[in-house]
């Protein structure tokens, strides 16, 4: 369980830890003045010390008011279903980066609606495929927009 | 009488038989994009942008405009019959459109919305016409200065209108120009903030960023909810519709107040969701049937579907004549017209005047074609819902990452996709505002372009923002905006301060 108070500390620092990035990384590029005007890292320079700035102000906000943010920011069921989202959401993304974006749909399709959906298993891969096909299709065949290709697409002579 | 011309020149533009089809197409495609939980308006034409980059201009904004329409009227049709909103400006139609719809009134209550959106878009595509030019020659007075102030102007706005924290809203402008710095400098044209990664050469497109944001952000929150399609049946019968179209000029206070207020939100960039609960709140307020709201009063649907629509399409006014869109939606449409070699703002009028009124007829066609459409479709569109979302989730997903790959072909952004998908879900669990980061991812090589040639003009001086009447007095209406929350707490604290040392 985390509360509303821990999730906002721990936005408001990420957030912050961005800023200091864009202010750092700014820095390398000069922020005074060039030869063309301001140098290029000025502007990133401002806008990441106000994010800096501005999320410290998050921080001070939610401390003083930590009382009121004692809510429940994710219950441990809330948790585990947006876990059970974000995983095979995450596997989709590693799998069509190594076979290309038509296989990971097929397989993703095929695997929440088996698991999650509780659906047989001939019929999630049916459809898995039956969805990465139309994609086919529709994307390639009639937008002639190429997705992300994998080595069954190549062994099938697909590029 | 000049705009009259120009615009009957436009409808002679957009009324052609491949027009009027992708119109149809579009407007069938944002109703789909709008029921479909985790897909709305900004994700949709970014989803659907990098598929009209082949397209001519004209064609593929009256595409993408169509869509916005047939978003929003898609989030309306969820909220009454599912008491879902398919889109966040949609939520105010909840509280009275769900109640009418449980109540047998689906019909009713369906009717009354798309009208009352069909006119507060009506109006909002009016005062288009009426202003455009104006502003657009009004604006060709404008320098780097004034455009920088303009700018500010915008973002300022966000600061002090936004129900958000100001903090808060700082942080996602600030993020949303930074994301928009990384990449190549346009001025230099030296690489910065890469951080040593070559995938971030290219700097990271607005159009990812909307696709997590929006997409995979909202997908998560959708999950997280656990949230189940209990729907109402309806089906529209004509009769019904009659009957509810005879009760509309009862509303005539309510339609009229409701659309000023969505026009002015619209222009200013307070978007379509701010409109549409301001205008509930003061039906609310100034209604004589007070009680009824919150348990199935029309008022109550006619109220946010007027300024939804009004705002959402008085938003494409500022996008046109000042290059400043009024909404996230208008944003990545601006984005678009940017990919295209278009030019948003005042030279656009001249250069190309034929897009800009081929646009604004359109918008006038393509909410009537809206608002048949989704009278004739309410029934196969609310069936989509029906589907379990152990499939239409995964579809979905699928959806936003092909779209993600397709903006320029790049494996990289299916995790930055996924980066702004998590950013975007703990964003709006927080009450931090998405709109301004999408609108400063857009804006931003922009509004850097015209501080850093201002300062060029005055010589790293910033006086230059005070130089003359019109930019002083856009710089001090944005430091007002900026500005009057923190006055407004502090004042608030003196005036408690004294009333209980008074007290004591």
């Amino acid at each position: 369980m985390i509360s509303r108070y821990t999730a906002e500390i721990g936005t408001a620092t990420l957030t912050a830890g961005l800023g200091l990035a864009a202010v750092i990384g700014a820095l390398e590029f000069g922020i005074g003045w060039g030869d063309a005007g301001p140098e290029s890292g000025t502007f990133p320079f401002y806008m990441g010390l106000l994010v800096v700035l501005a999320s410290i102000g998050t921080l001070v906000q939610a401390t003083v008011g930590r009382k009121g943010l004692q809510s429940v920011f994710l219950h441990k069921e809330e948790a585990m279903r947006v876990a059970s989202f974000f995983l095979p959401m995450l596997a989709f993304v590693v799998v069509s980066l190594l076979l290309g974006l038509y296989v990971a749909t097929a397989l993703y399709l095929a695997f929440v609606m088996w698991s999650q959906g509780k659906y047989r298993l001939f019929v999630s891969i049916a459809s898995g495929i039956a969805a990465a096909v139309t994609f086919y299709v529709l994307l390639e065949v009639a937008f002639q927009v190429p997705l992300l290709k994998g080595p069954l697409e190549a062994a099938l002579g697909i590029y | 009488m000049e705009n009259f011309a120009s615009l009957l020149h436009g409808f002679g533009v957009a009324l052609t038989t491949y027009h009027v089809i992708l119109m149809m197409v579009g407007v069938l495609l944002g109703i789909l994009v709008g029921v479909l939980p985790g897909l709305g308006a900004p994700n949709g034409v970014s989803l659907l942008l990098p598929l009209t980059f082949t397209m001519d201009p004209v064609a593929a904004i009256i595409l993408l405009t169509s869509m916005y329409w047939g978003a929003l009227f898609g989030g309306s049709t969820t909220s009454i019959l599912f008491n879902i909103p398919g889109e966040p400006s949609s939520v105010a139609t909840t509280f009275d459109g769900y109640p009418m719809a449980r109540q047998g009134q689906a019909t009713q209550a369906l009717t009354l919305a798309f009208l009352s959106a069909g006119f507060g878009a009506l109006v909002g595509v009016i005062l288009i016409t009426v202003l455009s030019t104006w502003v657009a020659q009004f604006a060709l007075r404008f320098s780097s200065p004034e455009y920088f102030a303009v700018y500010f102007l915008a973002f300022a706005s966000f600061v002090g209108l936004g129900a958000a924290s100001p903090f808060k809203t700082v942080v996602s402008m600030g993020l949303g120009f930074a994301f928009a710095a990384v990449g190549m400098d346009t001025v230099s044209g030296g690489l910065r903030l890469t951080y040593g990664f070559n995938e971030l050469l290219s700097g990271i497109s607005f159009l990812i960023a909307v696709i997590g944001l929006f997409g995979i952000g909202e997908l998560m929150i959708t999950m997280e909810e656990g949230l189940r399609f209990d729907g109402i049946r309806a089906r529209v019968k004509v009769r019904d519709v009659l009957k509810t179209i005879a009760t509309l000029p009862r509303y005539w206070v309510t339609l009229l107040r409701s659309a000023a207020i969505g026009c002015w939100m619209g222009v200013t960039p307070g978007g379509p969701t701010a409109a549409s609960f301001m205008s509930y709140g003061l039906a609310k307020r100034l209604s004589r049937r007070k009680e009824g709201f919150g348990k199935g009063e029309p008022e109550g649907v006619v109220a946010p579907e007027t300024a939804d629509h009004a705002a959402g399409s008085s938003a494409i006014l500022p996008m046109l004549a000042l290059g400043v869109p009024g909404s996230a939606t208008a944003a990545v449409m601006m984005g678009g017209l940017m990919i295209w070699g278009l030019n948003p703002g005042p030279m656009l009028f001249i250069e190309r005047p034929d897009f800009v009124w081929g646009l604004i007829a359109s918008m006038y066609l393509g909410n009537i074609v809206a608002v048949l459409m989704v009278l004739a479709t309410i029934p196969l569109f609310a069936s989509i819902l029906r589907i379990p979302f152990a499939i239409i989730g995964p579809v979905i997903v699928v959806v936003c990452f092909i779209g993600a790959y397709t903006v320029a072909g790049r494996p990289f952004d299916l995790w930055l996709a996924l980066a702004f998908g998590v950013v975007g879900y703990l964003f709006k669990k927080l009450d931090y505002p998405i709109a301004p980061l999408v609108l400063a991812m857009v804006l931003g090589d922009k509004a850097e372009d015209a501080f850093r040639q201002s300062m060029i003009m005055s010589r790293g001086s910033l006086s230059i923002f005070w130089s003359n009447g019109l930019v002083t007095t856009l710089m001090l209406i944005g430091l007002a905006l900026a500005l009057g929350p923190v006055l407004s707490t502090l004042f608030g604290r003196l005036t408690k301060a004294k009333t209980s040392s008074a007290v004591a």
